[in-house]
């Protein structure tokens, strides 16, 4: 069993890693969001989903937060009219991929809390440590 | 006693300058093994502040080389700023029990 501030750190600092992958899946749908299929009526980019899950860190004695795994968004992507697009199918359509800015957006923004709030408990242990080692320094 | 002092200042005093750690740590360590009581702690309590030190110099080289997550970096280096801050902390206490030994009047 390692010190509990020091665990804390550690536990933080597993919180940054998982909300940094969490951002990168939120960019990929972004940046994918008009990815169609290359031949006629293939499928486009299908949106990316992220869990997260509690894994037991052996060493520490700690529980830390890790990527479970990266899942497909299942739901049916839209569809526009455009009979000249190289994707379009038989009946004209193109279909586009099932990513909603809205949603990826709401997403980020929720990363950006908890990676906030991940570093707020970085820094809190951090100025704990310092103040308990103050303690030593005065007199 | 004194001279497990100083050792210990040999060893946290070379822990700040990268060349010479590789050089103190395995006799201080050594010898941490061999003495029990208070100097073997201090010495052990140094020892591991030097392995926690070059864990935190290794991952600021593998972020330079772009290998290792800024998390991971700022993790190593903040642990090992603690444990310098500690070290530091507790060498100012040991000097200052040697200094008030020193003025003890005989």
């Amino acid at each position: 069993m390692i010190d509990p501030l020091q665990a804390s750190v550690q536990i933080a600092s597993s919180g940054l890693e998982a909300q940094s992958d969490r951002l990168r899946i939120v960019s990929e749908n972004l940046a994918n969001a008009n990815s169609t299929g290359r031949t006629p009526g293939a499928d486009p980019y299908r949106r990316k989903t992220v869990t997260f899950a509690s894994e037991m860190d052996r060493a520490a004695g700690v529980r830390v937060v890790k990527i479970k795994d990266l899942g497909l968004d299942r739901s049916p992507f839209r569809v526009e009219y455009e009979p000249n697009h190289p994707a379009a199918g038989q009946d004209g359509y193109v279909k586009l991929p099932n990513v909603n800015m809205l949603i990826e957006m709401a997403d980020m923004r929720e990363t950006n809390r908890s990676y906030e709030a991940n570093l707020q408990v970085v820094k809190q242990t951090r100025s704990m440590v310092a103040m308990t080692i103050d303690l030593l320094k005065g007199a | 006693m004194l001279e497990a002092v100083s050792s210990i200042l040999k060893g946290i005093g070379s822990s700040a300058q990268t060349s010479d750690v590789t050089k103190v740590s395995p006799a201080v360590l050594q010898s941490a093994q061999s003495s029990a009581g208070f100097d073997g702690v201090m010495e052990q309590v140094a020892a591991d502040a030097i392995g926690t030190l070059k864990a935190g110099e290794a991952a600021s080289i593998s972020s330079i080389q772009g290998k290792v997550s800024a998390q991971r970096v700022v993790e190593a280096v903040m642990s090992a700023e603690q444990t310098l801050q500690v070290a530091v902390a507790v060498r100012d206490k040991v000097v200052q029990a040697y200094q008030e030994v020193s003025r003890m009047a005989i």
